[in-house]
């Protein structure tokens, strides 16, 4: 048996890998800020109903709130990146959990419709782009190899968990009313995050441990003081120069576009052909749950092959597919669009990380990531419009899905355009100059002829 | 199990990015950055005029008045003029 358990993993090279380190807590802990961080915004649409009901606003200007959010967290993402590089990506949630818990008690005490625009549009929006933001360029920090693996695994949750919080929500509106909804989940998220970030350590070195898949022969990254922050200016200098930069914005925009179409058309677009509103919504769900496949192996396989060519896949597959809406009329015709096009766009968008890291190497991430999450902030708005207005003018969705499509495929020839992912555009990131002592390491590395693990559970 | 590394305890190397430079200037990524953008805009706009267009046009025929005489809202009357084709 045992022989078959390491067969197995040299087959599949998985004798590098460990459940023990430390680098699993912090993703668990991006999962579960990903999840409170978004669990409102996921649920916005349940919020719609009860505020029409109590004060009479319109859906329209309701919405505008949603925009407005939408729109201030695209704006705010940069800031968020460079927050996250600069001081920190706990300090910068932590921020975002007092501006969390100030939007939510805020919003739960709305009176006027200008009070929801800025405790839910703009408060809340800021709170959305310093919790969401620089989680992700913290967790990158933790994996000197197998990006993919960690990335993958928080993308996961990312899909999971607004799914679950959303069910969690819906039951509190009907028990307990908005109001009291939002003041629940206002302190309890609030608590939460605050107990996890306890936990959360910006860096390997922070905690004294190394990063994920760190050989023994590799020298520790340089991670702080005067001298980090000189360098991180410097090598995000470099950055800006590159074409890589600006096309991932453009791309990210570009997809976001292409699904957020989809994602808020769909429902409108089923029931205009006839599905029931409990049918359409679980074409949305069937989507969700299909896409989880493909954000958990589209990174890991960006790792082993080329992202470029599975991203490309991917804004290919969401562009071509969504043309099997133009002849969807039943019930299973949705259904067998739901899965053939959740697989593309699950792999749509979690492998920017791993992208990142390819061209710009162990640099910190956070502004570049947050520039990119700037453009699909704005992507997600633009695409959320389209299907309303399309339908205004025409009558159908006709238009809406290839505009869809136009987006997911410019997306797809702008991946084209990338540098190669072979050579890294900018020098290396420095390393500090003594090597880690050596302590001890991982059983995963003992006895190995590979360079192994260094410890640090 | 882990390994004693403290960041804090060892100097960095000097980065060795001595003479590295980008001359050249990132024209392709921005121009698809740029194209983009105004792509979108001429999509919004063109289809924000095309809804203007008829919210007007709807209004006029409510009112029956010809729809030249029918008001647009600031935002319809700006589409309407930034859009070309409308």
């Amino acid at each position: 048996m045992r022989n078959a358990a390491l067969w197995f993993d040299r087959r599949f090279g998985l004798e590098e890998h460990t459940i023990a380190h430390y680098a699993w807590v912090i993703v668990a802990i991006a999962g579960v800020v990903q999840m409170v961080g978004a669990a409102i915004r996921m649920a916005f649409g349940v919020l719609i109903d009860p505020l029409v009901e109590t004060f009479g606003w319109t859906p329209g200007s309701i919405g505008l709130a949603y925009a407005l959010m939408s729109i201030v967290t695209a704006l705010a993402s940069p800031l968020g990146g460079y927050l996250g590089n600069r001081f920190g990506a706990r300090r910068t949630m932590m921020a975002g959990t007092v501006l969390f818990f100030i939007g939510m008690m805020w919003t739960s005490q709305t009176q006027q419709i200008w009070e929801l625009y800025v405790a839910y549009g703009i408060v809340f929006g800021i709170s959305q782009a310093l919790l969401l933001v620089p989680v992700v360029p913290a967790v990158a920090s933790w994996f000197r190899r197998h990006l993919g693996l960690g990335t993958g695994i928080m993308m996961v949750s990312w899909s999971l968990g607004p799914a679950l919080v959303v069910q969690v929500l819906a039951v509190l509106f009907e028990n307990v009313g908005w109001s009291q909804a939002f003041v629940i989940v206002g302190v309890v998220g609030t608590g939460t995050l605050i107990f996890i970030l306890l936990f959360f350590k910006n860096t390997p070195e922070d905690a004294g441990k190394t990063a994920y898949g760190t050989y023994k022969t590799d020298n520790p990254l340089m991670t702080s003081g005067n001298v980090f922050v000189s360098t991180q200016k410097e090598f995000q200098g470099f950055v800006y120069k590159t074409n890589a930069f600006w096309n991932l914005i453009n791309i990210h925009f570009l997809g976001c576009v292409g699904h957020a179409v989809i994602l808020v058309g769909i429902i409108p677009l089923g029931i205009s052909k006839g599905l029931g509103p409990l049918t359409a919504a679980g074409v949305l769900t069937t989507i969700s749950i299909v896409s989880v496949a493909t954000r958990f192996g589209a990174p890991v396989l960006s790792e082993r092959m080329s992202p470029k060519i599975v991203m490309f896949i991917s804004f290919f597959g969401q562009g071509v597919g969504v043309f099997l809406l133009l002849t969807a009329n039943s019930t299973l015709d949705f259904y067998i669009f739901a899965v053939v096009w959740a697989i593309p766009y699950g792999g749509e968008g979690t492998a920017f990380p791993v992208l990142i890291r390819k061209y710009f190497g162990h640099t910190p991430m956070g502004t570049t990531y947050g520039w990119q999450l700037l453009g699909a902030g704005l992507g997600m708005a633009l695409g959320g419009v389209i299907p309303g207005i399309v339908f205004d003018i025409t009558g159908t969705y006709t238009w809406a899905i290839i505009l869809s499509a136009v987006f997911s495929l410019a997306g797809s020839i702008a991946i084209l355009l990338l540098e190669n992912t072979r050579r890294q555009l900018i020098p290396n990131w420095p390393e500090m100059e003594a090597k880690p002592t050596s302590g001890e390491v991982s059983s995963a590395t003992i006895g190995s002829a590979e360079p192994g693990i260094a410890g640090g559970n | 199990m882990k390994s004693a590394v403290s960041s804090q305890a060892v100097e960095s190397t000097t980065p060795n990015i001595d003479g590295f430079e980008i001359k050249r200037r990132p024209i392709v990524g921005f121009g698809l950055l740029m194209s983009s953008i105004i792509g979108s805009l001429a999509v919004l706009i063109y289809f924000g005029a095309w809804a203007s267009s008829d919210r007007i046009e709807n209004r006029a025929l409510a009112a029956g008045v010809p729809e030249s005489q029918a008001e647009g809202k600031w935002w319809e009357d700006g589409l309407m003029l930034a859009c070309p084709l409308h």
